[in-house]
């Protein structure tokens, strides 16, 4: 440079004096290009803004001047476009579109550049970067419409200009205000020129050759006329739906209405979009706007659509407008004077062209070659964006390389580097090598720094960019290690700029921008791979470009991820699928920690129920696991699962819901004990309970663990999911008739519960009275074996299965007392094996019900025929512990005397009868077997329980052992007579010595003497000795009341009297001499006692002896003979009776085994008794008919008494005239008899087998 | 804060009283700005409400000068018309009308909404070319002498204010909002395109 100084002064005087001098000197000595290199040697060193003039002047020189330069200098403007000014950046923009608008070829090689300054870190430059893309996005497709071959590089721009143009649709999203608003003009440029113009459309006069849509021909080999309309039709979706964002800022709205008002006017076709917009805009302010800026706003909304009234093609959306307008303010006149005048023709459909296009169906845009589809993108492909990035990562190197640069180490590395120096000077190198200007100064040598810290830097090297790798998330990684510093400068292919830097230490002047064609085509080779990758792109680097890789492709391929990703088996899918899900599923605590397990839980739930199978399997196995503290999880899931299935109705399965409830309820169940209620908690709120989880519930409640909580569940289940109710209430019932009693138990108990509730009512009761019913089935059926037992139908009904239906109906029966009639009636019809099970079981219920129980009297009242023996079982059980009722006595009674006279319905009640009754019936009574007279005693006397004193009997023990006296034997044979008052005697503690006293006056007091008399007095006395004189009294006034004359009574006086010697003496001397002689009949050996007893008085007593007494005590034999014929045939019966026991005591013990000697016989009795009365012909029959024929009846008195019966039959029935009975009644009261032994004395049984005293 | 400096426009009515104030104090503090009138003629105030002085855009304030002295100097003087003139003529020739100025502008800021309304309506007629935006902002100020100092100092600070931030666009309407509570007035804005 002849003219330039070198100095730093010359520059920095004044820039615009500099270029005058420059020019003046230029028309002399210097052509433009020589003149050009000169500017841009010093823009390298300038500060900012004299390289902007400088620049503006290169730009103007070669643009304009001689655009022939354009071409070799491109290189070296644009690589300020990673100058550290964003106005010098900006300018490279302007450059670009200066030089693009010139040369369109030039579009090849800047678009890239563009690209990358798109994407500066200054929303400056981008914004400038948007402006240019607007005008060269016009540009680029005007001229591939122009290209009649469009050449790969071609394509590949376009590609790239589509691309950019996408990247700036996408910052319509973006954070800064002014980008938006920059991209909202590109969106408004870009929807005219990818829309057709049409005759009313108004193009400013400027754009008038502007490309549109119209002008795309259809047969373009590259562009596609139905893409291109389509993107136009995206981007106006775009732009519309980024009108309506709620927090639009002002000046982004003022924009897009602007814009709306452009296209409406410039493209009619969209007016009915843009008017709804505003309609809808006007309607819906964006509530973010300050008061002020909604002034702004609508003062704009009027502007603009007064713009677009204005527009003749408004006319079917002026009545709209105009009421925009008015609600805006604007008066009705002015409307009218902006509104056009109504054209007369008949306007064309308006869209047609539009549509047109849209018809037509084509290829998409993006035809590759294969070839690159094929390649996969290279690391290095982000390059551009990450450019601005790295920027402060190169001041930063350049700030630690500028200490480092002293002459030694420059001198270093140019000898390093020389060794990579090409042979021959590349032609390209030479033909731009200016030398350098102002080698050594400080400038020059930040200039350096900075160059080789961006090559460090693209190279991926250096302090700066180690600095910003942490934040920097993209760059760097790729850059090659261990290269040296020379080695980065020259040899990385894919940076940015390429600089000759070795030449500096050469001491020769060098190009800013000397190119490096023969050495990078080299390094090209050797490179690493990035190197052939990098040929690719779109290359953002001119300089070396052309020279260096003549032949090679120069399409780059926009990146797009479907290329270089390979799509997964479905192995690896669901692989990843499932790893990914087991993450999160694992992630639980780290979730927790930041507080967003709520997050977690509803992702999982979410995928894992798009997904079938292993994963729901595994979720389902981790939350229970844990699930206490998963239970949030897994209610998620079930829920989701629902919603699956509702989302699918009607064809939806609830098959996954299913399995999950079920996995989850089973799953809890195999968990040891819980008991926070989540089991409950499920179940309950679950959406729905299937059939099968119902059926896991009921395993629950089958769990003796966990019965109680089972059941409560369902409790709850049934009264707050009343839909379903009596399907679960089902499960219950069900239950009640479980084998385990736990869970009977427990099942009853909670129906009882449920059965207070009127709607249930019905359907518990009817279960518990159907199942009642199948007693009258012969055999149980199978349903009371469940399911699986369905082969044992034919066995026989046991005790088990007969309980197992009444447990409901039994427990009901307390609850309601209505339910006894029912089952008097399945009693009727019933078996007799289950009648006698049923007996056994009602015990308790009856008992609750009570005596009082209206339901329990009537069915006392009515009693069926057949069902007697529940009647009487029932009568027993509520008296058995305490007084029977007046109104229970009164419906016996009447029962017995109007329907069925069986004395035996008595014996209940028998204490609530009145005395004249109960000794009206006791001839019947004490015939019974012994047991049960045993019991109408123990009954009578108070003595059956513990709690006697309750019993409040008609007849004191005194006059029950009368009435026995008093019995007329006619109705009853002694014996019974006899056997009765044993009984009596046997209650020591009832009959004392003074109850027997009294007895014994009364009796004596009678006429006639009872027959007993003296029996009772001889056992008084053997019971109580010391009752001995007041026998002999008695004794005494029996020979006044001529006891002779009853020869039993007599009979028994003389062995009294005999018994009680010598105290009877006295009352022997009583007797009349015939009587004595009678007794001494009878006792021959008494005489001779008492005749020395007499002998033994004192001569005064002696006389008073009558003689004719003496006489007998000494009468001679002769006599004797006389009295004892006529007594002797009449003593013969009563000898029969009770031999005397000579022990109180022995007779105590004695008494079972007394009293069973007479049970089997009377049974025999009573039995021999219906047979003779129903089958004659069978009277002296073998007893093996007698026992096969009744069968249906009784074949109750099988086992241990058959044998008894074939045994005794043989003894005739004593008296059976005397039985009442009817024959249907007869039997079951056998039953009830043996029914209540195991309530009796065991003794009685344990003793059977003792020998019989008879 | 924007590598270049702002190109500044104030616009009043008449480009003399209001705007010139601004112009004066803003070319002071340094910014680049120029200032323009929308009328369609220069108007002054006259010996009458209804008998205003009228000139066209051609005519330079020296020669309104000259002839407002020559009608009456004093009442001129007193009314402070001269001197306005006076210090319009030295800051530059002649009042300027905004419609017929296509050169571009960063920031345009208004004196009165009818002023503002026209600058939108001219700048959206206009055919776009570059979509280079510019900013309009109208600041209420009442056509007289002390109004227009202040109104100057506040569209001075509010330049200088925005001049400083680092991204314009970005952040004026926050600025804006804050200003509009500072100095208790609403201002309209908007944006327009070349």
């Amino acid at each position: 440079m002849a003219s330039g100084s070198g100095d730093a002064t010359g520059v920095r005087t004044s820039v615009a004096s500099q270029f005058f001098t420059g020019k003046e000197d230029g028309a002399i000595d210097m052509t433009t290009s020589e003149k050009v290199v000169d500017l841009l040697n010093q823009a390298a060193l300038i500060s900012t803004e004299n390289k902007l003039t400088v620049l503006k002047q290169v730009q103007e020189l070669i643009i304009n001047k001689d655009p022939s330069l354009l071409d070799n200098f491109l290189d070296e403007i644009i690589a300020f476009q990673t100058d550290k000014s964003i106005e010098v950046r900006k300018f490279v923009i302007g450059f670009i579109e200066e030089a693009c608008k010139r040369d369109n070829e030039l579009l090849l090689k800047l678009i890239a550049n563009l690209n990358m300054l798109q994407k500066d870190e200054s929303v400056n430059v981008v914004k400038k970067a948007i402006l240019t893309l607007t005008q060269l996005y016009k540009v680029a497709l005007q001229w591939l419409v122009r290209s009649k071959v469009v050449s790969d590089m071609q394509e590949a721009c376009w590609d790239m200009v589509t691309q950019m143009k996408e990247d700036v649709l996408a910052l319509l999203d973006s954070d800064n205000d002014g980008v938006r608003t920059h991209a909202i003009k590109f969106t408004e440029s870009l929807i005219i020129t990818l829309s057709p113009r049409t005759p009313e459309s108004e193009t400013p006069r400027r754009q008038e050759s502007d490309i549109s849509l119209d002008k795309i021909p259809r047969d373009h080999p590259y562009i596609r006329y139905d893409t291109l309309c389509e993107e136009g039709k995206s981007a106006l979706e775009q732009l519309l739906k980024f009108m309506v964002h709620p927090a639009i800022s002002s000046i982004n709205l003022t924009t897009a209405l602007g814009s709306l008002a452009t296209l409406a006017r410039q493209r009619p076709m969209f007016m009915s979009e843009v008017v709804q917009a505003y309609e809808t805009l006007h309607a819906n302010l964006p509530p973010t706007l300050a008061k002020s800026q909604v002034s702004s706003v609508r003062k704009n909304l009027k502007l603009h659509l007064v713009s677009v009234l204005r527009h003749p093609c408004s006319l079917e959306y002026q009545g709209q407008i105009s009421t925009l307008l008015l609600d805006l303010g604007m008066a009705q006149n002015e409307i009218a004077r902006c509104t056009p005048a109504p054209r007369d023709q008949r306007k064309r459909p308006r869209h047609e062209p539009y549509t047109e296009g849209k018809k037509i169906k084509m290829e998409p845009a993006l035809v590759e070659d294969d070839e690159d589809k094929e390649e996969p993108a290279p690391p290095l492909v982000p390059k551009p964006s990450s450019v601005p990035g790295t920027q402060s990562a190169i001041d930063l190197t350049a700030e630690f390389l500028l200490p480092l640069l002293s002459p030694e180490n420059v001198a270093n590395l140019v000898l390093i580097s020389m060794v990579y120096l090409p042979d021959a000077m590349p032609a390209s190198f030479q033909a731009t090598y200016t030398p350098v200007e102002s080698a050594g100064t400080d400038a020059q040598i930040k200039h350096l720094a900075r160059l080789m810290a961006t090559q460090m830097t693209a190279a991926g090297i250096g302090p700066g960019l180690e600095q910003c790798k942490a934040r920097e998330e993209d760059s760097g990684k790729e850059g090659a290690e261990g290269e040296g510093v020379a080695e980065a400068l020259s040899g990385s292919k894919d940076l940015l700029i390429r600089r000759k830097v070795s030449a500096v230490s050469m001491g020769q002047a060098i190009s800013v921008l000397g190119a490096y064609g023969g050495k990078s085509q080299s390094e090209e080779m050797e490179d690493s791979p990035q190197v052939a990758t990098a040929k690719r792109l779109p290359e953002p680097i001119l300089p070396s470009a052309q020279t260096k890789v003549p032949g090679a492709s120069g399409r780059k391929k926009v990146f797009r991820l479907a290329d270089v990703i390979q799509p997964l088996t479905e192995a690896q899918v669901e692989k990843l699928a499932n790893m990914a899900v087991k993450r999160i599923l694992h992630s639980e605590k780290a979730v927790a920690r930041s507080g967003m397990s709520h997050v977690r839980v509803k992702l999982l739930s979410r995928l894992v129920t798009q997904f079938e199978g292993v994963m729901k399997d595994e979720v389902l196995d981790f939350i229970l696991e844990d699930i206490r503290t998963r239970s949030d999880l897994a209610f998620s899931l079930l829920y989701q699962e629902y919603n699956a299935y509702l989302s699918q109705l009607p064809n939806g399965s609830l098959e996954t819901y299913d399995h999950c409830l079920i996995t989850l309820l089973s799953g809890l169940q195999e968990k040891p004990e819980q008991r926070d209620g989540l089991f409950t908690k499920l179940v309950l709120e679950a959406p729905l309970i299937t059939e099968s989880a119902l059926e896991v519930i009921r395993r629950y409640c089958e769990d003796e663990s966990r019965v109680y909580l089972g059941m409560t569940t369902l409790k709850e289940l049934i009264v707050k999911r009343p839909s379903r109710q009596f399907q679960y209430l089902h499960v219950l019932l069900d239950l009640s008739s479980h084998d385990k009693d736990k869970v009977r138990s427990n099942a009853l108990t909670f129906i009882k519960r449920m059965y207070e509730r009127d709607q249930l009512r019905d359907y518990i009761e009817k279960f518990a009275l159907n199942y009642m019913q199948l007693l009258v089935h012969p055999n149980p059926p199978s349903l009371l074996f469940g399911a699986d037992k369905d082969t044992e139908v034919a066995s026989p009904w046991t005790e088990e299965t007969v309980r197992q239906c009444l447990y409901l109906y039994l427990s009901l029966l307390p609850l309601n007392h209505r339910l006894v009639h029912e089952l008097a009636s399945v009693y009727t019809e019933a078996i007799a094996d289950i009648k006698r099970t049923v007996l056994r079981v009602i015990e308790q219920p009856i008992r609750g019900m009570g005596m009082s129980s209206p339901d329990l009297l009537l069915l006392v009242e009515n009693c069926p025929k057949g069902a007697e023996t529940l009647v009487t079982r029932c009568l027993h059980i509520l008296t058995d512990k305490v007084p029977p009722s007046p109104e229970l006595v009164e419906r016996v009674r009447d029962l017995y005397h109007k329907r069925v006279p069986d004395v035996r319905f008595l014996i209940p009640v028998i204490n609530g009868l009145e005395k004249k009754e109960v000794i009206q019936a006791l001839p019947k009574l004490i015939k019974l077997n012994p047991i049960v007279v045993k019991e109408v005693f123990n009954r009578l006397l108070g003595t059956q329980h513990s709690e006697g004193s309750s019993s409040m009997s008609p007849l004191t023990p005194g006059e029950l052992l009368i009435a026995l006296h008093n019995i007329d034997s006619t109705k009853c044979d002694m014996k019974s007579i006899i056997k009765a008052t044993n009984l009596c005697f046997g209650e020591k503690n009832v009959y004392t010595s003074e109850v027997l006293a009294v007895v014994m006056q009364q009796l004596m007091e009678q006429s006639p003497l009872p027959m007993l008399l003296m029996r009772t007095v001889i056992q008084s006395l053997t019971m109580y000795p010391r009752l001995g004189g007041f026998v002999m009294n008695i004794l005494s006034r029996l020979i006044t009341k001529q006891v002779w004359k009853y020869p039993k009574v007599w009979e028994g006086f003389v062995k009294c009297c005999q018994r009680t010697k010598p105290q009877s003496f006295t009352v022997l001397l009583q007797l009349p001499p015939p009587q004595l002689t009678s007794v001494f009949e009878r006792c021959p050996e008494m005489r001779e006692p008492l005749l020395q007893h007499v002998h033994s008085f004192t001569p005064h007593q002696q006389a008073h002896i009558p003689s004719s007494v003496m006489a007998v005590l000494e009468a001679n034999v002769k006599q004797e003979p006389e009295a004892t014929e006529p007594a002797d045939p009449e003593m013969e019966a009563p000898r029969l009776a009770p031999v005397p026991v000579p022990a109180p005591a022995a007779v105590l013990e004695a008494a079972p085994a007394l009293q069973k000697a007479p049970e089997t016989h009377l049974q025999i009795q009573q039995y021999a008794a219906e047979e003779e009365e129903e089958e004659e012909p069978m009277e002296e029959g073998a007893p093996v008919p007698t026992i096969q024929e009744p069968p249906a009846e009784l074949p109750l008195v099988t086992q241990g008494e058959q044998l008894q019966v074939e045994e005794s039959s043989a003894p005739s029935p004593v008296e059976k005239a005397e039985e009442p009975m009817e024959e249907g009644v007869a039997e079951p009261s056998d039953v009830a008899d043996e029914s209540k032994e195991p309530m009796e004395d065991s003794n009685t049984e344990a003793e059977t087998d003792a020998g019989d005293p008879e | 804060m924007p590598s270049h400096p702002l190109r500044v426009a104030v616009v009043c009515s008449s480009n003399q009283n209001r705007s010139m104030e601004a112009h004066n104090i803003l070319s002071k503090r340094g910014f680049e700005v120029r200032s323009f009138g929308t009328g369609t003629h220069v108007k002054l105030p006259g010996p009458a409400p209804d008998k205003p002085n009228v000139y066209d855009f051609k005519t330079t304030y020296e020669q309104m000068y000259n002839d407002l002295v020559r009608k009456d100097k004093e009442l001129y003087t007193q009314n402070g018309i001269l001197h306005m003139l006076d210090r319009n003529k030295r800051i530059k020739i002649r009042p300027e009308r905004f419609q017929s100025c296509k050169d571009q502008f960063d920031l345009v800021i208004t004196c009165e909404e009818r002023v503002y309304d026209q600058v939108l309506e001219d700048l959206n007629s206009r055919e776009q070319e570059t979509f280079q935006p510019v900013h309009v902002i109208n600041v209420d100020i009442q056509d007289n002498h002390e109004e227009a100092t202040l109104g100057a100092f506040l569209i001075c600070e509010l330049c200088q204010c925005i001049q400083h931030t680092e991204d314009m666009e970005n952040e004026m309407d926050e600025l804006l909002q804050e200003f509009e509570e500072k100095s208790s007035r609403p201002f309209l804005h908007t944006v327009c395109f070349y």
